[in-house]
């Protein structure tokens, strides 16, 4: 089983309050901008293979009064899958990292990921230590198991994995964020100073 | 001369004049000492990574917090991140301080390092990537320089530190 690539995206984002997100290599910048149109509250980092978890760990570090959603890949994760060993010792308690997982290398013409049907992403957090992991494949599930999953996660880092259809040939011509790297951050950064008064690009010296 | 200790105390000060709080490392021998010394020192936080690109991903994300940070590691890891600093840091214009150690130089005995003493800073400079080089004691100060400069240019900046430096040879 598993959930359609949009509809994932969509619950995600109706749901979503004052969280700050950071999406991944693959598709996961496309569809949220498509579904949010957010140029200020989100990162969208763009062909970062396997940093982007870490990156907004980055961000939900330093601003302890935030909350962070990260996306990740499957195709990306895949590529450093133990960078979850680091956000294990971070244990950020205002942090999801929401594993994308349909099993292809979304942005790169859906080909398929190497040990596909088999490979099992929450017995590879929980070998790393991580408790706090859930794994939805089907909408009621995710619609069922949201609070638990994504809100009050006080005891620390959270790691969920969707369970998705790779995204239709539709949704594979919905458009790229349309800014380019300095307007992202800009925006990004000057979002984080006036909501949560950190000094981004003021005072850094 | 200095110790390998007093050596990696002016270094770890340095890092605390730039405001950094956060550091992200993945070990080289000749670092070690520096990375200890920053994992016992309360002004910090130390957070061991599992490979470098890991680094690069925290250190750029801190940025936004307006967490000062750094990346500590060797010349063979600084070499596996030419895509993710090209990718991240120069794409978006994000600033962060690299510490990394001269390796493959002469006085390197691993041979394992050749490479790195043909290609490294050839590779540095294929990508424009700044650094600066601290081959003495004296020129520890040089590593505020480098942070302040990354901050002014929104890009990576690089130390780049020696075996006898870190050693206390010079």
């Amino acid at each position: 089983m598993a959930i359609p690539y949009r509809d994932a995206f969509q619950f995600l984002a109706a749901k979503r309050q004052e969280e700050l997100v950071v999406t991944s290599a693959g598709n996961s910048s496309q569809m949220w901008w498509d579904v949010t149109k957010d140029a200020d509250k989100t990162f969208y980092l763009d062909a970062s293979m396997s940093m982007s978890t870490l990156f907004a760990s980055g961000v939900a570090y330093g601003l302890p009064q935030a909350k962070v959603w990260a996306f990740m890949g499957d195709g990306a994760f895949v590529m450093n899958p133990a960078m979850l060993m680091v956000e294990r010792d971070l244990n950020l308690p205002n942090f999801v990292h929401i594993l994308v997982s349909n099993r292809v290398y979304g942005g790169t013409s859906d080909l398929d990921l190497p040990n596909k049907p088999v490979t099992d992403f929450v017995a590879m957090a929980k070998s790393m230590g991580l408790e706090s992991c859930w794994n939805f494949d089907n909408m009621a599930a995710l619609e069922d198991g949201f609070d638990a999953a994504f809100r009050g996660n006080e005891e620390g880092h959270r790691f969920v994995v969707l369970e998705l259809d790779p995204m239709n040939a539709a949704d594979h011509r919905i458009e790229e964020p349309p800014m380019d790297g300095p307007e992202i951050k800009f925006r990004f950064g000057r979002y984080i100073e006036a909501t949560y008064g950190a000094k981004v690009f003021t005072h850094q010296f | 001369m200095n110790t390998r200790k007093e050596i990696a105390e002016l270094v770890v000060e340095q890092a605390a004049a730039c405001d950094i709080s956060l550091v992200a490392s993945l070990p080289d021998n000749w670092v070690a000492d520096v990375i200890r010394e920053f994992d016992h020192d309360d002004r910090f936080r130390h957070v061991p990574v599992n490979r470098e690109e890991s680094a690069v991903g925290l250190c750029s994300g801190a940025f936004f917090s307006g967490t000062g940070s750094m990346a500590v590691m060797g010349a063979s890891g600084l070499m596996t991140l030419i895509y993710a600093i090209t990718k991240i840091n120069y794409t978006y214009e994000i600033p962060m301080m690299i510490l990394a150690t001269l390796r493959g130089a002469p006085g390197d005995k691993a041979k394992f390092h050749v490479s790195n003493g043909l290609y490294f800073l050839p590779s540095l400079d294929a990508i424009n990537l700044t650094y600066e080089i601290i081959d003495s004691a004296d020129k520890i100060p040089l590593i505020k320089r480098a942070c302040d400069h990354s901050r002014t240019v929104s890009r990576p900046v690089v130390a780049i530190m020696t075996r006898d430096v870190l050693r206390g040879e010079t």
